[in-house]
Protein backbone atom coordinates (compact mmCIF):
# COMPACT_ATOMS: atom_id res chain seq x y z
CA UNK A 1 0.00 0.00 0.00
CA UNK A 2 2.61 2.18 0.85
CA UNK A 3 5.19 1.31 -1.73
CA UNK A 4 2.03 1.52 -4.33
CA UNK A 5 1.64 5.47 -2.78
CA UNK A 6 5.60 5.47 -3.13
CA UNK A 7 5.22 4.32 -6.94
CA UNK A 8 5.01 8.25 -8.13
CA UNK A 9 8.06 9.09 -6.03
CA UNK A 10 10.45 6.66 -7.40
CA UNK A 11 9.56 7.34 -10.59
CA UNK A 12 10.36 10.98 -10.05
CA UNK A 13 13.76 9.89 -8.58
CA UNK A 14 14.69 7.14 -11.30
CA UNK A 15 13.53 8.51 -14.83
CA UNK A 16 15.22 11.57 -15.63
CA UNK A 17 18.52 8.92 -15.35
CA UNK A 18 16.40 6.54 -17.55
CA UNK A 19 15.91 9.24 -20.09
CA UNK A 20 19.14 10.19 -20.22
CA UNK A 21 20.75 6.50 -21.42
CA UNK A 22 18.05 5.91 -24.16
CA UNK A 23 18.58 9.33 -25.46
CA UNK A 24 22.63 8.93 -25.67
CA UNK A 25 22.20 6.26 -28.12
CA UNK A 26 20.03 8.67 -30.21
CA UNK A 27 20.22 7.89 -34.64
CA UNK A 28 19.61 10.80 -35.85
CA UNK A 29 21.32 14.83 -35.15
CA UNK A 30 18.20 15.98 -32.61
CA UNK A 31 17.49 14.60 -29.13
CA UNK A 32 13.88 12.85 -29.63
CA UNK A 33 12.35 10.65 -26.77
CA UNK A 34 11.93 7.41 -28.31
CA UNK A 35 14.88 7.67 -29.87
CA UNK A 36 13.66 5.86 -32.42
CA UNK A 37 16.09 3.36 -32.45
CA UNK A 38 19.82 2.62 -31.66
CA UNK A 39 22.92 4.06 -32.81
CA UNK A 40 26.58 4.78 -30.96
CA UNK A 41 26.61 7.87 -33.52
CA UNK A 42 26.60 10.07 -30.46
CA UNK A 43 29.45 8.38 -28.51
CA UNK A 44 31.18 8.70 -32.17
CA UNK A 45 30.77 11.81 -32.29
CA UNK A 46 32.09 12.88 -29.03
CA UNK A 47 35.03 10.31 -29.47
CA UNK A 48 35.80 13.25 -32.32
CA UNK A 49 34.96 16.07 -31.10
CA UNK A 50 38.58 18.06 -29.89
CA UNK A 51 36.72 20.21 -27.47
CA UNK A 52 34.86 17.31 -25.42
CA UNK A 53 37.96 15.11 -25.74
CA UNK A 54 39.87 17.54 -24.31
CA UNK A 55 37.65 18.53 -21.78
CA UNK A 56 37.51 14.98 -20.64
CA UNK A 57 41.22 15.14 -19.98
CA UNK A 58 41.34 18.14 -18.28
CA UNK A 59 38.73 16.63 -16.03
CA UNK A 60 40.66 13.52 -15.62
CA UNK A 61 44.04 15.11 -14.89
CA UNK A 62 42.49 17.87 -12.25
CA UNK A 63 40.88 14.47 -10.57
CA UNK A 64 43.79 13.12 -10.19
CA UNK A 65 45.17 15.63 -8.45
CA UNK A 66 42.43 15.49 -6.41
CA UNK A 67 42.56 12.23 -5.84
CA UNK A 68 46.19 11.78 -4.84
CA UNK A 69 46.67 15.09 -2.83
CA UNK A 70 44.16 14.67 -1.02
CA UNK A 71 43.89 11.08 -0.17
CA UNK A 72 47.42 11.35 0.70
CA UNK A 73 46.51 14.04 3.10
CA UNK A 74 43.20 12.39 4.48
CA UNK A 75 44.73 8.73 5.03
CA UNK A 76 47.39 10.60 7.02
CA UNK A 77 44.74 12.60 9.22
CA UNK A 78 42.73 9.29 9.66
CA UNK A 79 45.92 7.72 10.95
CA UNK A 80 46.70 10.86 13.40
CA UNK A 81 43.14 11.06 14.40
CA UNK A 82 43.12 7.17 15.10
CA UNK A 83 41.58 6.08 18.69
CA UNK A 84 43.04 9.60 19.73
CA UNK A 85 42.22 11.42 22.58
CA UNK A 86 43.94 15.19 22.54
CA UNK A 87 41.73 18.07 23.80
CA UNK A 88 41.13 19.73 19.97
CA UNK A 89 40.35 16.31 18.34
CA UNK A 90 36.61 17.19 18.00
CA UNK A 91 38.05 20.75 16.25
CA UNK A 92 40.24 19.17 14.15
CA UNK A 93 36.99 16.39 12.46
CA UNK A 94 34.80 19.47 12.23
CA UNK A 95 37.44 21.28 10.06
CA UNK A 96 38.17 18.44 8.16
CA UNK A 97 34.52 18.40 6.92
CA UNK A 98 34.58 22.06 6.26
CA UNK A 99 34.68 21.81 2.58
CA UNK A 100 31.44 19.83 2.43
CA UNK A 101 29.38 21.96 4.23
CA UNK A 102 30.47 25.29 2.71
CA UNK A 103 28.62 26.08 -0.44
CA UNK A 104 30.82 25.75 -3.76
CA UNK A 105 29.93 29.23 -4.88
CA UNK A 106 31.94 30.69 -1.93
CA UNK A 107 34.74 28.12 -2.10
CA UNK A 108 34.91 28.63 -6.05
CA UNK A 109 34.91 32.46 -5.58
CA UNK A 110 37.76 32.78 -2.58
CA UNK A 111 39.89 29.83 -4.72
CA UNK A 112 39.37 31.75 -8.03
CA UNK A 113 41.20 35.12 -5.45
CA UNK A 114 44.07 33.18 -4.64
CA UNK A 115 44.95 31.07 -7.51
CA UNK A 116 44.86 34.16 -9.72
CA UNK A 117 47.52 36.07 -7.11
CA UNK A 118 49.92 32.61 -8.13
CA UNK A 119 49.01 32.16 -12.08
CA UNK A 120 46.57 28.83 -11.66
CA UNK A 121 43.59 29.89 -12.91
CA UNK A 122 42.88 28.65 -16.42
CA UNK A 123 44.99 25.52 -15.30
CA UNK A 124 44.15 21.97 -14.67
CA UNK A 125 46.45 21.97 -11.85
CA UNK A 126 44.56 24.73 -10.40
CA UNK A 127 40.85 23.02 -10.64
CA UNK A 128 42.46 19.61 -9.52
CA UNK A 129 44.24 21.86 -5.95
CA UNK A 130 40.70 23.41 -5.57
CA UNK A 131 38.91 20.06 -5.44
CA UNK A 132 41.38 18.19 -3.31
CA UNK A 133 40.19 19.90 -0.11
CA UNK A 134 36.91 18.92 -1.65
CA UNK A 135 38.44 15.51 -1.86
CA UNK A 136 39.34 15.29 1.95
CA UNK A 137 36.28 14.61 3.34
CA UNK A 138 35.38 11.99 1.32
CA UNK A 139 38.36 9.85 1.76
CA UNK A 140 38.10 11.13 5.59
CA UNK A 141 35.12 9.70 6.60
CA UNK A 142 35.22 6.19 4.66
CA UNK A 143 39.24 5.63 6.49
CA UNK A 144 37.68 6.57 9.91
CA UNK A 145 35.10 3.81 9.58
CA UNK A 146 37.38 0.95 8.38
CA UNK A 147 39.66 1.99 11.17
CA UNK A 148 37.01 1.89 13.71
CA UNK A 149 37.28 -1.61 13.80
CA UNK A 150 41.16 -1.90 14.23
CA UNK A 151 41.80 -2.80 18.06
CA UNK A 152 44.49 -0.57 18.98
CA UNK A 153 45.83 -3.47 21.23
CA UNK A 154 46.67 -5.17 18.03
CA UNK A 155 48.81 -1.68 17.78
CA UNK A 156 50.05 -2.55 21.05
CA UNK A 157 51.10 -5.80 20.58
CA UNK A 158 52.72 -5.20 17.30
CA UNK A 159 54.84 -2.33 18.56
CA UNK A 160 55.71 -4.74 21.90
CA UNK A 161 56.63 -7.05 19.10
CA UNK A 162 59.39 -5.17 18.18
CA UNK A 163 57.64 -3.63 15.40
CA UNK A 164 58.63 -0.23 14.13
CA UNK A 165 56.45 3.22 12.21
CA UNK A 166 56.80 1.26 8.62
CA UNK A 167 55.85 -2.08 10.06
CA UNK A 168 53.29 -0.87 11.86
CA UNK A 169 51.90 0.55 9.07
CA UNK A 170 52.11 -2.05 6.17
CA UNK A 171 51.28 -5.01 8.99
CA UNK A 172 48.65 -3.31 10.98
CA UNK A 173 46.63 -0.54 9.21
CA UNK A 174 47.43 -0.85 5.46
CA UNK A 175 45.15 -4.24 5.76
CA UNK A 176 42.12 -2.29 7.44
CA UNK A 177 42.88 0.39 5.50
CA UNK A 178 42.51 -0.97 1.46
CA UNK A 179 39.08 -1.49 1.43
CA UNK A 180 38.39 1.92 2.59
CA UNK A 181 41.21 3.47 0.95
CA UNK A 182 39.80 2.31 -3.09
CA UNK A 183 36.22 2.99 -1.85
CA UNK A 184 37.12 6.32 -0.74
CA UNK A 185 39.51 7.26 -3.99
CA UNK A 186 36.55 6.45 -5.63
CA UNK A 187 34.10 8.70 -4.01
CA UNK A 188 36.42 11.40 -4.10
CA UNK A 189 37.38 11.24 -7.72
CA UNK A 190 33.71 11.50 -8.43
CA UNK A 191 33.41 14.32 -6.27
CA UNK A 192 35.88 16.06 -8.33
CA UNK A 193 34.95 14.38 -11.89
CA UNK A 194 31.21 15.84 -11.25
CA UNK A 195 32.07 19.33 -9.56
CA UNK A 196 31.11 22.02 -11.74
CA UNK A 197 31.21 25.22 -9.86
CA UNK A 198 34.15 25.53 -8.28
CA UNK A 199 35.69 24.65 -12.05
CA UNK A 200 33.11 27.19 -14.26
CA UNK A 201 35.11 29.50 -11.85
CA UNK A 202 38.87 28.35 -12.41
CA UNK A 203 37.72 27.49 -16.47
CA UNK A 204 40.80 28.86 -19.10
CA UNK A 205 40.69 28.47 -22.56
CA UNK A 206 43.23 25.14 -21.71
CA UNK A 207 41.04 24.32 -18.72
CA UNK A 208 37.26 23.56 -19.64
CA UNK A 209 36.07 20.39 -17.57
CA UNK A 210 33.27 18.13 -18.71
CA UNK A 211 30.84 19.35 -15.93
CA UNK A 212 31.77 23.11 -17.26
CA UNK A 213 31.45 21.89 -21.02
CA UNK A 214 28.04 20.39 -20.30
CA UNK A 215 26.78 23.69 -18.06
CA UNK A 216 27.90 25.59 -21.31
CA UNK A 217 26.44 24.10 -24.01
CA UNK A 218 23.35 23.16 -22.21
CA UNK A 219 22.40 26.57 -22.19
CA UNK A 220 22.93 26.95 -25.88
CA UNK A 221 21.08 23.92 -27.27
CA UNK A 222 20.27 19.91 -25.79
CA UNK A 223 22.56 17.41 -28.45
CA UNK A 224 23.20 14.05 -28.50
CA UNK A 225 26.93 14.44 -27.66
CA UNK A 226 25.61 16.22 -24.25
CA UNK A 227 23.44 13.09 -23.84
CA UNK A 228 26.15 10.50 -24.39
CA UNK A 229 28.41 12.30 -21.76
CA UNK A 230 25.68 12.52 -19.46
CA UNK A 231 25.23 8.61 -20.02
CA UNK A 232 28.58 7.56 -19.12
CA UNK A 233 28.63 9.97 -15.73
CA UNK A 234 25.32 8.39 -15.14
CA UNK A 235 27.70 4.97 -15.33
CA UNK A 236 29.98 6.86 -13.42
CA UNK A 237 27.64 7.12 -10.91
CA UNK A 238 26.36 3.80 -10.85
CA UNK A 239 29.50 2.42 -10.24
CA UNK A 240 30.04 4.76 -7.15
CA UNK A 241 27.13 3.79 -6.04
CA UNK A 242 27.57 0.06 -6.43
CA UNK A 243 31.26 0.51 -4.57
CA UNK A 244 29.16 2.01 -1.74
CA UNK A 245 26.47 -0.74 -1.16
CA UNK A 246 29.47 -3.22 -0.85
CA UNK A 247 31.43 -1.16 1.39
CA UNK A 248 28.09 -1.28 3.72
CA UNK A 249 27.43 -4.39 3.23
CA UNK A 250 30.62 -5.49 3.81
CA UNK A 251 30.90 -3.05 7.30
CA UNK A 252 27.97 -4.82 8.04
CA UNK A 253 28.99 -8.10 8.23
CA UNK A 254 32.39 -7.77 9.79
CA UNK A 255 32.20 -7.83 13.69
CA UNK A 256 32.77 -4.49 14.95
CA UNK A 257 36.60 -4.92 16.68
CA UNK A 258 38.52 -7.95 15.58
CA UNK A 259 41.71 -8.51 17.83
CA UNK A 260 42.63 -12.04 15.39
CA UNK A 261 44.66 -10.53 13.02
CA UNK B 1 52.59 3.52 25.06
CA UNK B 2 49.64 5.90 26.67
CA UNK B 3 47.40 8.39 25.22
CA UNK B 4 48.35 11.49 25.94
CA UNK B 5 52.14 10.89 26.19
CA UNK B 6 53.85 14.30 24.76
CA UNK B 7 55.94 11.73 22.31
CA UNK B 8 52.39 9.88 20.58
CA UNK B 9 51.18 13.95 20.57
CA UNK B 10 53.71 14.60 18.37
CA UNK B 11 53.76 11.98 16.09
CA UNK B 12 50.06 12.67 15.99
CA UNK B 13 50.35 16.39 14.74
CA UNK B 14 53.29 15.42 12.42
CA UNK B 15 50.59 13.32 10.98
CA UNK B 16 48.01 16.14 10.79
CA UNK B 17 50.50 18.53 9.60
CA UNK B 18 49.74 17.92 5.61
CA UNK B 19 46.17 18.26 6.67
CA UNK B 20 46.66 21.97 8.18
CA UNK B 21 48.66 22.64 5.35
CA UNK B 22 46.68 22.25 2.62
CA UNK B 23 43.45 23.67 4.64
CA UNK B 24 45.43 26.44 5.70
CA UNK B 25 46.65 26.96 2.54
CA UNK B 26 43.83 26.67 -0.32
CA UNK B 27 41.25 26.81 2.62
CA UNK B 28 41.60 29.48 5.19
CA UNK B 29 44.34 31.45 3.40
CA UNK B 30 41.62 31.78 0.64
CA UNK B 31 38.83 32.50 2.34
CA UNK B 32 40.77 34.90 4.54
CA UNK B 33 41.85 37.23 1.67
CA UNK B 34 37.97 36.72 0.31
CA UNK B 35 36.85 38.42 3.82
CA UNK B 36 39.50 41.44 3.22
CA UNK B 37 38.74 42.01 0.04
CA UNK B 38 35.01 42.37 1.27
CA UNK B 39 36.39 44.84 3.98
CA UNK B 40 38.11 47.43 1.27
CA UNK B 41 36.88 50.90 1.91
CA UNK B 42 35.81 50.41 5.28
CA UNK B 43 33.29 48.30 4.33
CA UNK B 44 31.90 49.95 1.69
CA UNK B 45 30.87 46.96 -0.95
CA UNK B 46 28.74 45.78 1.85
CA UNK B 47 26.73 48.57 1.61
CA UNK B 48 27.06 48.93 -2.54
CA UNK B 49 25.46 45.29 -2.26
CA UNK B 50 22.73 45.80 0.06
CA UNK B 51 21.53 49.21 -2.39
CA UNK B 52 21.32 47.06 -4.97
CA UNK B 53 17.78 46.01 -5.58
CA UNK B 54 19.29 42.70 -7.01
CA UNK B 55 20.37 41.43 -4.01
CA UNK B 56 17.11 41.76 -2.30
CA UNK B 57 15.66 40.02 -5.26
CA UNK B 58 18.46 37.19 -5.06
CA UNK B 59 17.98 37.08 -1.24
CA UNK B 60 13.71 36.64 -1.21
CA UNK B 61 14.54 34.01 -4.55
CA UNK B 62 16.72 31.88 -2.27
CA UNK B 63 14.55 31.99 0.76
CA UNK B 64 11.20 31.39 -1.15
CA UNK B 65 12.66 28.90 -3.49
CA UNK B 66 14.37 27.29 -0.59
CA UNK B 67 11.57 26.71 1.83
CA UNK B 68 8.89 25.23 -1.06
CA UNK B 69 11.80 22.80 -1.79
CA UNK B 70 12.07 21.77 1.79
CA UNK B 71 8.30 21.52 2.03
CA UNK B 72 7.95 19.02 -0.88
CA UNK B 73 11.51 17.31 -0.32
CA UNK B 74 9.86 16.64 3.21
CA UNK B 75 6.35 15.46 2.13
CA UNK B 76 7.95 13.29 -0.64
CA UNK B 77 10.85 12.13 2.05
CA UNK B 78 8.50 11.10 4.67
CA UNK B 79 6.64 8.62 2.56
CA UNK B 80 9.83 7.37 0.75
CA UNK B 81 11.32 6.97 4.14
CA UNK B 82 8.42 5.25 5.53
CA UNK B 83 8.31 2.56 2.31
CA UNK B 84 11.98 1.74 3.20
CA UNK B 85 11.06 1.60 6.78
CA UNK B 86 8.28 -1.00 6.51
CA UNK B 87 9.76 -2.97 3.77
CA UNK B 88 11.68 -5.59 4.24
CA UNK B 89 14.06 -8.12 2.34
CA UNK B 90 14.40 -7.75 -1.63
CA UNK B 91 11.74 -5.08 -1.39
CA UNK B 92 14.17 -2.83 0.99
CA UNK B 93 17.24 -3.02 -0.93
CA UNK B 94 15.57 -2.26 -4.36
CA UNK B 95 13.44 0.65 -2.64
CA UNK B 96 17.07 1.73 -0.80
CA UNK B 97 18.70 1.51 -3.94
CA UNK B 98 16.22 4.02 -5.57
CA UNK B 99 16.61 6.39 -3.23
CA UNK B 100 20.73 6.20 -3.00
CA UNK B 101 21.44 6.21 -6.94
CA UNK B 102 20.54 9.73 -7.79
CA UNK B 103 22.39 10.50 -4.65
CA UNK B 104 25.60 9.76 -6.67
CA UNK B 105 24.42 11.04 -10.04
CA UNK B 106 25.77 14.87 -11.10
CA UNK B 107 23.73 17.66 -10.52
CA UNK B 108 24.31 18.50 -14.38
CA UNK B 109 23.00 15.15 -16.09
CA UNK B 110 19.80 15.96 -13.46
CA UNK B 111 19.46 18.94 -14.90
CA UNK B 112 19.91 18.07 -18.45
CA UNK B 113 17.85 15.12 -17.99
CA UNK B 114 15.35 17.76 -16.64
CA UNK B 115 15.63 20.06 -19.73
CA UNK B 116 14.99 17.25 -21.85
CA UNK B 117 12.47 16.51 -20.57
CA UNK B 118 10.51 19.53 -19.80
CA UNK B 119 11.13 22.37 -22.54
CA UNK B 120 8.93 23.37 -24.98
CA UNK B 121 9.63 20.46 -27.49
CA UNK B 122 10.19 17.62 -25.10
CA UNK B 123 9.28 14.80 -23.82
CA UNK B 124 5.65 15.40 -21.38
CA UNK B 125 4.91 18.42 -23.91
CA UNK B 126 5.49 15.76 -27.10
CA UNK B 127 3.66 12.95 -25.57
CA UNK B 128 1.15 15.63 -24.16
CA UNK B 129 -0.01 16.59 -27.36
CA UNK B 130 0.61 13.25 -28.82
CA UNK B 131 -2.58 12.18 -26.33
CA UNK B 132 -3.97 15.35 -27.69
CA UNK B 133 -4.74 16.81 -24.51
CA UNK B 134 -2.94 20.17 -25.13
CA UNK B 135 -2.60 21.99 -28.70
CA UNK B 136 0.18 24.55 -27.94
CA UNK B 137 3.35 22.88 -25.39
CA UNK B 138 3.00 24.26 -21.48
CA UNK B 139 5.78 26.50 -20.41
CA UNK B 140 7.42 23.96 -18.10
CA UNK B 141 10.81 25.02 -18.85
CA UNK B 142 13.33 28.66 -18.08
CA UNK B 143 10.60 29.01 -14.61
CA UNK B 144 10.43 28.57 -11.12
CA UNK B 145 8.60 25.10 -11.53
CA UNK B 146 11.45 23.57 -13.37
CA UNK B 147 13.86 25.06 -10.62
CA UNK B 148 11.53 23.31 -7.68
CA UNK B 149 11.13 20.16 -9.64
CA UNK B 150 14.87 19.72 -10.13
CA UNK B 151 15.97 20.93 -6.88
CA UNK B 152 13.78 18.79 -4.86
CA UNK B 153 14.83 15.67 -7.61
CA UNK B 154 17.84 16.85 -6.24
CA UNK B 155 17.65 17.47 -2.46
CA UNK B 156 15.18 14.42 -1.58
CA UNK B 157 17.79 11.71 -0.41
CA UNK B 158 18.86 14.08 2.13
CA UNK B 159 15.39 14.21 3.45
CA UNK B 160 14.82 11.02 3.47
CA UNK B 161 18.11 9.78 5.73
CA UNK B 162 17.62 11.46 8.69
CA UNK B 163 13.77 11.14 8.55
CA UNK B 164 14.57 7.26 8.17
CA UNK B 165 16.75 7.06 11.04
CA UNK B 166 14.37 8.48 13.50
CA UNK B 167 11.77 5.54 12.07
CA UNK B 168 14.14 3.01 12.74
CA UNK B 169 14.68 3.94 16.30
CA UNK B 170 11.11 4.06 17.29
CA UNK B 171 10.47 0.46 19.16
CA UNK B 172 8.21 -1.89 17.20
CA UNK B 173 6.47 -2.53 20.18
CA UNK B 174 4.63 0.91 20.47
CA UNK B 175 2.93 0.58 17.46
CA UNK B 176 1.70 -2.95 18.65
CA UNK B 177 0.84 -1.68 22.10
CA UNK B 178 -0.93 1.14 20.27
CA UNK B 179 -3.38 -1.56 18.28
CA UNK B 180 -3.84 -3.38 21.01
CA UNK B 181 -5.70 -0.75 22.90
CA UNK B 182 -7.68 -0.35 19.81
CA UNK B 183 -6.08 2.51 17.52
CA UNK B 184 -6.73 2.57 14.20
CA UNK B 185 -3.57 2.70 11.76
CA UNK B 186 -4.18 6.11 11.01
CA UNK B 187 -4.48 7.04 14.77
CA UNK B 188 -1.26 5.31 15.24
CA UNK B 189 0.56 6.64 12.42
CA UNK B 190 -0.58 9.98 13.57
CA UNK B 191 -0.30 9.89 17.72
CA UNK B 192 2.97 7.23 17.73
CA UNK B 193 4.77 7.33 14.62
CA UNK B 194 4.70 10.71 13.57
CA UNK B 195 5.31 12.62 17.27
CA UNK B 196 8.58 10.58 16.95
CA UNK B 197 9.90 10.81 13.71
CA UNK B 198 9.82 14.56 14.33
CA UNK B 199 13.39 15.31 15.42
CA UNK B 200 14.43 13.19 12.00
CA UNK B 201 11.91 15.66 10.37
CA UNK B 202 13.71 18.64 11.59
CA UNK B 203 17.00 17.26 10.69
CA UNK B 204 15.77 16.90 7.21
CA UNK B 205 14.21 20.14 7.30
CA UNK B 206 17.76 22.15 7.98
CA UNK B 207 19.58 20.02 6.31
CA UNK B 208 17.70 20.43 3.10
CA UNK B 209 16.72 23.49 3.50
CA UNK B 210 20.91 24.32 3.81
CA UNK B 211 21.09 22.43 0.86
CA UNK B 212 18.99 24.35 -1.07
CA UNK B 213 20.52 27.93 -0.44
CA UNK B 214 23.61 26.88 -2.25
CA UNK B 215 22.20 26.38 -5.25
CA UNK B 216 24.09 27.66 -8.55
CA UNK B 217 23.72 25.41 -11.21
CA UNK B 218 20.07 24.68 -11.01
CA UNK B 219 18.89 27.99 -11.51
CA UNK B 220 20.45 29.25 -14.41
CA UNK B 221 19.81 25.70 -16.55
CA UNK B 222 16.35 25.55 -15.27
CA UNK B 223 14.95 28.34 -14.05
CA UNK B 224 14.46 32.16 -16.00
CA UNK B 225 15.95 35.54 -15.46
CA UNK B 226 14.08 36.06 -12.51
CA UNK B 227 14.77 33.28 -10.57
CA UNK B 228 18.12 34.55 -9.66
CA UNK B 229 19.50 32.97 -6.21
CA UNK B 230 22.30 34.36 -3.92
CA UNK B 231 25.01 31.90 -5.49
CA UNK B 232 24.36 33.43 -8.76
CA UNK B 233 24.76 37.08 -7.41
CA UNK B 234 28.31 35.99 -6.25
CA UNK B 235 28.85 34.87 -9.97
CA UNK B 236 27.63 37.65 -11.27
CA UNK B 237 29.40 40.04 -9.73
CA UNK B 238 32.69 38.67 -9.72
CA UNK B 239 32.49 37.35 -13.53
CA UNK B 240 30.00 39.60 -15.05
CA UNK B 241 31.11 42.97 -13.61
CA UNK B 242 34.19 41.40 -12.40
CA UNK B 243 33.72 42.94 -9.13
CA UNK B 244 35.69 41.05 -6.51
CA UNK B 245 34.99 43.13 -3.64
CA UNK B 246 30.86 43.21 -3.91
CA UNK B 247 31.25 39.28 -5.18
CA UNK B 248 33.09 38.95 -1.72
CA UNK B 249 30.72 40.43 0.53
CA UNK B 250 27.49 38.37 -0.78
CA UNK B 251 29.94 35.67 0.07
CA UNK B 252 30.61 36.34 3.11
CA UNK B 253 26.90 37.15 3.65
CA UNK B 254 26.07 33.77 2.68
CA UNK B 255 28.41 31.85 4.99
CA UNK B 256 26.97 34.30 7.59
CA UNK B 257 24.01 32.90 7.16
CA UNK B 258 24.54 29.39 6.33
CA UNK B 259 26.63 29.24 9.93
CA UNK B 260 23.89 30.21 11.51
CA UNK B 261 21.84 27.70 10.19
CA UNK B 262 24.18 24.83 10.65
CA UNK B 263 24.62 26.36 13.72
CA UNK B 264 21.08 25.18 14.73
CA UNK B 265 21.41 22.20 12.92
CA UNK B 266 24.10 21.22 15.46
CA UNK B 267 22.41 21.98 18.18
CA UNK B 268 19.29 19.79 17.05
CA UNK B 269 18.67 16.85 19.47
CA UNK B 270 19.83 13.65 17.88
CA UNK B 271 17.61 10.71 17.02
CA UNK B 272 19.68 8.64 19.63
CA UNK B 273 18.14 10.57 22.32
CA UNK B 274 14.59 9.75 21.53
CA UNK B 275 14.58 5.85 21.55
CA UNK B 276 17.40 3.28 21.14
CA UNK B 277 19.00 2.70 17.98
Amino acid sequence: MLLLVCAPIFLYLLVPTLIVVPMAFTPGALLKFPPGGMSLRPFRALLGDPAWVDAAIVSLKAAAVAVGLGGVVATLAALGLHSAKFAGRGVVQGALMVPIVAPLIVLALADYQFLATVRLTGTWLGIGLAHSVLAVPYVFITLQASLAGLDPALLRSARGLGAGHWSVFRHVYLPALRPGLLAGALFAFAASFDEAVIALFLQGPAATTLPVKIFTDIQYDLTPKIAAVAALLVGLATLVFVVQTAVLLRRRSQPRATTAG
Amino acid sequence: MRDGSSRELAARMALLAPFFLLYGVLLVWPLGSMVRQSLTDAAAPYAQVVRNPMFRLAVTNTLVISALTTLCALVLGYLCAAAIWKSAGVARVVVLALVLLPFWTGVLVKNFAWAVLLHDHGVVNSLLQDLGLIRQPLPLLHNRFAVIVGMVHFVLPYAVFPILAAMTAIDDRLERAAASLGASRLNTSRLVVLPLTLPGVYAAALLVFIVSTGFFITPVLLGGPKDMMVANLVEYYARQLVDFPAASAVAVLIVAGVSVLVACYERLPKEGQFGKL
